[in-house]
C-alpha cells in the first residue's frame, strides 16, 4: 500500500533528498537509511525536497529528529523545502518550523547554506 | 473346523482300511472282477479327496511365506524318500506280473504297498497344494487359468487309468499325461515370489530348490522305472500311481525352474534388498515426520536410518542457522550437531575442521551434495594427515528447504570408495525428510511463540484499557463523552480527565508518535505524568512545560508526544487551552465554528526555554450550548484511498450534531468517519472527546 521513494542529488556540495509518496512507520526506515548513508560519507548539508511527498506520519517526522542533532553538531543542517499545504500543516502542528528551516523553494535552501551573514 | 477335520480324517482312515481288506481278500480269493477293482479305486479316491480337504484347511489356516512353503515341500519330499528307502530295505517279496495285473507274493507286500501308496498319495497332495500356493501368489487371471488346466489334466489323466489294468495303458491316458506335462512346463514359469525374497531368503530358496529338484527327479525316475516302488504304487492304485508320477515330474520341473531363476536373481538381490529397506525406511521416516513432534527423536531416527540403509560406519546431522539479513554466501553461520551416531563431537570437529573453510562451507554455499571417495588423499582433508581412521569416504548432503538451508547430513564409511551412486541418492532422500522435520519443528516453535505473544498482547490491551478513564466526570454545567480505539492491540493515543479543585476540570488528549507497543509504553508514562503533575500546575502551559521536562529524560530522540490540554472553569465557562503540537481544538458556537490553535511544540522534541517559549495559551469563553471537540489525527487522517477525512468534514459533522448530547455528537462524528472510510478498520489509533457546555453551575441545574 505505502509506496515511498527517495532520490538523491548533489548541488554545490549540498545533498538533496527528493521524497516521494507516503512516509509512515513502514517506509520511515528507508529515509533513515538515506540519512545514515549521508552521515557516513560525512555529508552534513542536507536539503529535503518534499514536493512529491503526499503524506507524512509521526514516525516519519521522528526520522528528522533522529539525525538533526548529529548533523548540527557537525556544522551542517537539514532544511526542508517545497511542502504541499497538507504536509506543511503536519509539520506546523507539531511546531517543526521552530526547529527546522522550511523553504518554499529548494534553491533558496541551498543558497542559505552559503549565506554567511546568517 | 476341527471336528470337520477329524471326521474327514476318520472317514479316510476307514475307507483306506476297507480298501486294504479288499486287497487282502482279493489275494486269497483270486477273483478277477473289474467291478471289485473299481470299488477299491473309488474308495481310495474318496479317501484322498477327504485328505486333500484336511490338508487344504490346514494350509489356509495361516499366512505362510514362500520360503516356509519350500521348506514344507522339502519335508514332504524327505518323507517320500524315506518311504521309498524303507520299502527297498524291507525285503518283501514284491509282486508278480500276470495278465497285465500285479499279484502280491506275500501279505507284507500288500501291507507295505498300502502304506507307501497312502504316504505318497498324501505327500503328493501336500506338494501339489504347496505348488498351487506358490504359483498363485499374485493371482493373475492367466496364472489361475493355467493352474486350473493343469489340475484338470492331472485329475483327468489319473481318472483315465481307473478301468485299465496296472500294467496296461490306454492312448487317452498317454495323451492326457503328455498334455499335463506340457501345461506343467507352462506353470513352472510362474515364479513371482522369488523377486521379493531378501538375499538370505534367496540363498535359502536356492538350496531348497536344488534339493527339491534332485529329490523329485530321483523319485520320478523310481516311480516311472521298473522298481519295487513303481510296482507297489501300481498295485495299490493305478490312478494314484499316475497322479504321484505327474506330481513328482511337475515338482522336479518347478524346483528346477525355481533354482535357475533364483540363481539369476542372486546378483541383484543385494540391490533389491537395499531399495526395499530404503523404501520402508523412508516410509517409517515420513510417518515419523507427520506424527512425532519431538525434534530430537526425529533427527535421531534420521541418522540411525541413514546409517542402517547405506551401511555407513558413522552418521551425523548438523543444524545450520544463517543469521537473518546476511546474504546466503555461507560467510557466517552457526552450526549445531543435532544428532550423531558412532562418532564423537571431537572427531567431527577434527574431520570438518571448523577453523578452515572446509567441506561444510562448500556445501552450505553450493547447496549440492558432495562425495569424498578417498578422505586420506583428498586435498580438502590434508589436516587429517596424521589422524587416520575417522573416515575413509564421506558423503555430505545439504538440507535445503524452500526458506533456505536448514542443515547438513553427513555419512561416513571406514573404507575409501565406500559410497555408490545409490547411497548418495538414498542419503539425499533422508536429508529431504529431515528437512521437512526440521521445518515442521521450526513452524511449530514459531506458532507457539506467536500464540504466546498474542496472549501477551491481549493482556497489554486489557491493561491499557484500564489506563483510560473508567468514568467521565459529570456535572450539571457540562456533558462529557469520550472514545479511544487503537489500530492494533495497543496504541499510543491517550485521553484523561482530572478534577483540579475549585470547580475546574482538566481535559487532556494526546498522541504518542508511532503505533503499537512502543507508543503504548509512552502513553502509560504520559498517564503517570498527568496524574502526578496535573493538580500541581496552575495553568495548562505550566503543566506542558513540566511534563515536557519529565518526559524528555526517558523518551527516544525520534519519538515525541503531542498533547492538547484544556482546563474548564465550571463557574465561568472559561476554557484555557494549551497545545503541545497536537491537533487543534474544534469549538462550535451558535454562530461561529473555529479551530482553536495556540502555538506550541511537540513534547520530547526540545527541552528548556525553547519549549517553554513555544507554548502559548488561548482562552475561550463558552456560551450555553457550545461544543468543544478534542481528537487525535486518527480522525482527521482517516483515509479513503488517497483522500483524508480532514478538518472540513470534521467541522461539518460536529456542526450538524451540535444540538445533541456529548454522547450523541461523539456517535455522529464516528458515524460520519465510518461512512467516509466505508467502515474499514482504522489504520491509526483514534480518539475523540466531546465537551458540551450547558451553562455555569451557579444557575439552576438543567437537564441535559
Amino acid at each position: 500500500m505505502s509506496d515511498f521513494k527517495i532520490g538523491q542529488r548533489e548541488a554545490q556540495s549540498v545533498s538533496i533528498l527528493d521524497l516521494k509518496g507516503y512516509l509512515d512507520a513502514h517506509t520511515a526506515p528507508k529515509l533513515e537509511e538515506a540519512f545514515q548513508n549521508l552521515l557516513r560519507s560525512q555529508r552534513y548539508r542536507i536539503v529535503v525536497n518534499c514536493r512529491d511527498l503526499s503524506y507524512i506520519s509521526s514516525a516519519g517526522l521522528g526520522v528528522f529528529m533522529a539525525f538533526i542533532e548529529d548533523v548540527r553538531n557537525n556544522k551542517g543542517d537539514i532544511k526542508l523545502t517545497n511542502m504541499s499545504p497538507k504536509v506543511y500543516n503536519v509539520f506546523d502542528l507539531l511546531g517543526f518550523p521552530l526547529l527546522y528551516e522550511i523553504f518554499k523553494d529548494e534553491q533558496e535552501a541551498v543558497t542559505r547554506f552559503f549565506d554567511r551573514t546568517k | 473346523m476341527r471336528l470337520r477335520r477329524v471326521v474327514l480324517l476318520g472317514g479316510a482312515f476307514v475307507l483306506v482300511i476297507v480298501k486294504f481288506a479288499l486287497d487282502v481278500v482279493e489275494k486269497n480269493v483270486e477273483l478277477d472282477l473289474t467291478g471289485l477293482g473299481l470299488i477299491r479305486e473309488l474308495l481310495l479316491i474318496a479317501a484322498m479327496g477327504g485328505l486333500y480337504l484336511v490338508i487344504d484347511s490346514l494350509a489356509s489356516r495361516r499366512e505362510s511365506t514362500p520360503v516356509r512353503k519350500l521348506a514344507f515341500a522339502l519335508i514332504a519330499l524327505g518323507a517320500m524318500i524315506l518311504g521309498s528307502i524303507g520299502l527297498s530295505a524291507s525285503g518283501v517279496a514284491g509282486f508278480d506280473a500276470k495278465n497285465l495285473a500285479l499279484v502280491p507274493l506275500d501279505y507284507p507286500s500288500i501291507f507295505l504297498a498300502s502304506l507307501v501308496g497312502l504316504a505318497f498319495g498324501v505327500f503328493s497332495l501336500v506338494v501339489i497344494r504347496l505348488l498351487r500356493d506358490l504359483i498363485l501368489v499374485n493371482r493373475k487371471p492367466a496364472a489361475r487359468r493355467n493352474w486350473l488346466i493343469f489340475a484338470l489334466l492331472l485329475l483327468g489323466s489319473s481318472a483315465s487309468c481307473l478301468t485299465t489294468k496296472p500294467l496296461d495303458g490306454s492312448l487317452l491316458t498317454g495323451i492326457l499325461f503328455v498334455m499335463a506335462i506340457i501345461v506343467a512346463v507352462v506353470n513352472s514359469f510362474r515364479l513371482p515370489w522369488i523377486v521379493y525374497l531378501t538375499k538370505r531368503e534367496k540363498l535359502f530358496s536356492l538350496a531348497c530348490a536344488f534339493f527339491l529338484f534332485v529329490g523329485f527327479t530321483a523319485l520320478a525316475v523310481q516311480v516311472g522305472g521298473g522298481s519295487l516302488l513303481r510296482r507297489s504304487l501300481l498295485y495299490y492304485s493305478h490312478p494314484l500311481h499316475n497322479f504321484v508320477q505327474l506330481v513328482l515330474i511337475f515338482g522336479a520341473m518347478y524346483a528346477g525352474m525355481a533354482f535357475v531363476s533364483t540363481l539369476f536373481h542372486l546378483p541383484t538381490a543385494e540391490a533389491f534388498d537395499r531399495k526395499r529397506s530404503e523404501v520402508s525406511s523412508l516410509h517409517t521416516l515420513s510417518k515419523l515426520v507427520t506424527q512425532v513432534f519431538d525434534f530430537n527423536e526425529l533427527v535421531d531416527n534420521v541418522t540411525s536410518l541413514t546409517l542402517q540403509v547405506v551401511g555407513a560406519s558413522s552418521c551425523w546431522l548438523e543444524i545450520i542457522s544463517l543469521p537473518r539479513g546476511v546474504p546466503a554466501d555461507g560467510a557466517s553461520y552457526a552450526v549445531q550437531v543435532a544428532a550423531r551416531k558412532n562418532i564423537t563431537q571431537e572427531e567431527i570437529d577434527l574431520l570438518i575442521a571448523p577453523e578452515r573453510r572446509g567441506i561444510r562451507d562448500t556445501v552450505v554455499a553450493d547447496r549440492r551434495p558432495i562425495v569424498v571417495d578417498d578422505v586420506e588423499r583428498d586435498a580438502r582433508f590434508l589436516h587429517l594427515r596424521k589422524k587416520k581412521g575417522i573416515a575413509g569416504s564421506l558423503v555430505v548432503v545439504p538440507l535445503v528447504s524452500h526458506t533456505g538451508l536448514a542443515g547438513v547430513l553427513y555419512a561416513a564409511k571406514k573404507e575409501s570408495y565406500g559410497f555408490v551412486r545409490d547411497d548418495v541418492d538414498a542419503i539425499a532422500a533422508f536429508a529431504d525428510q529431515a528437512t521437512v522435520a526440521i521445518e515442521n519443528a521450526r513452524l511449530i516453535r514459531e506458532s507457539l511463540e506467536k500464540e504466546r505473544l498474542y496472549r501477551e498482547m491481549l493482556v497489554a490491551q486489557e491493561m491499557q484499557k484500564r489506563l483510560l478513564p473508567q468514568r467521565v466526570p459529570a456535572a450539571p454545567a457540562f456533558d462529557l463523552d469520550a472514545v479511544s480505539t487503537p489500530a492494533f492491540e495497543v496504541g499510543g493515543d491517550y485521553y484523561d480527565f482530572m478534577d483540579l479543585g475549585g470547580g475546574r476540570i482538566g481535559i487532556a488528549v494526546g498522541d504518542v508518535s508511532g503505533k503499537g507497543v512502543s507508543a503504548a509504553f509512552y502513553m502509560s508514562e504520559m498517564k503517570g505524568i498527568f496524574q502526578a503533575l496535573g493538580r500541581l500546575c496552575a495553568s495548562p502551559k505550566e503543566f506542558m512545560v513540566k511534563a515536557n521536562e519529565a518526559l524528555a529524560d526517558s523518551i527516544d530522540k525520534r519519538s515525541f508526544v503531542s498533547l492538547i490540554y484544556a482546563v474548564l472553569d465550571t463557574a465561568s465557562g472559561r476554557l484555557t487551552v494549551a497545545r503541545a503540537g497536537h491537533c487543534p481544538l474544534l469549538h462550535i458556537a451558535a454562530e461561529r465554528v473555529a479551530y482553536v490553535r495556540p502555538n506550541g511544540l511537540g513534547m520530547g522534541l526540545r527541552r528548556g526555554p525553547t519549549f517553554a517559549d513555544a507554548i502559548a495559551e488561548e482562552e475561550i469563553l463558552l456560551e450555553e450550548g457550545d461544543v468543544c471537540v478534542l481528537y487525535t489525527d486518527g480522525i482527521t487522517e482517516a483515509r479513503r484511498g488517497d483522500e483524508e477525512f480532514g478538518y472540513e468534514r470534521l467541522m461539518a459533522a460536529a456542526r450538524a450534531a451540535r444540538a445533541g448530547s456529548a454522547a450523541g455528537i461523539k456517535d455522529d462524528i464516528l458515524k460520519s468517519v465510518g461512512a467516509f472510510t466505508e467502515q474499514r478498520p482504522n489504520d491509526d489509533d483514534l480518539t475523540l472527546v466531546v465537551l458540551k457546555w450547558n451553562g455555569p453551575e451557579r444557575r439552576a441545574p438543567r437537564a441535559t
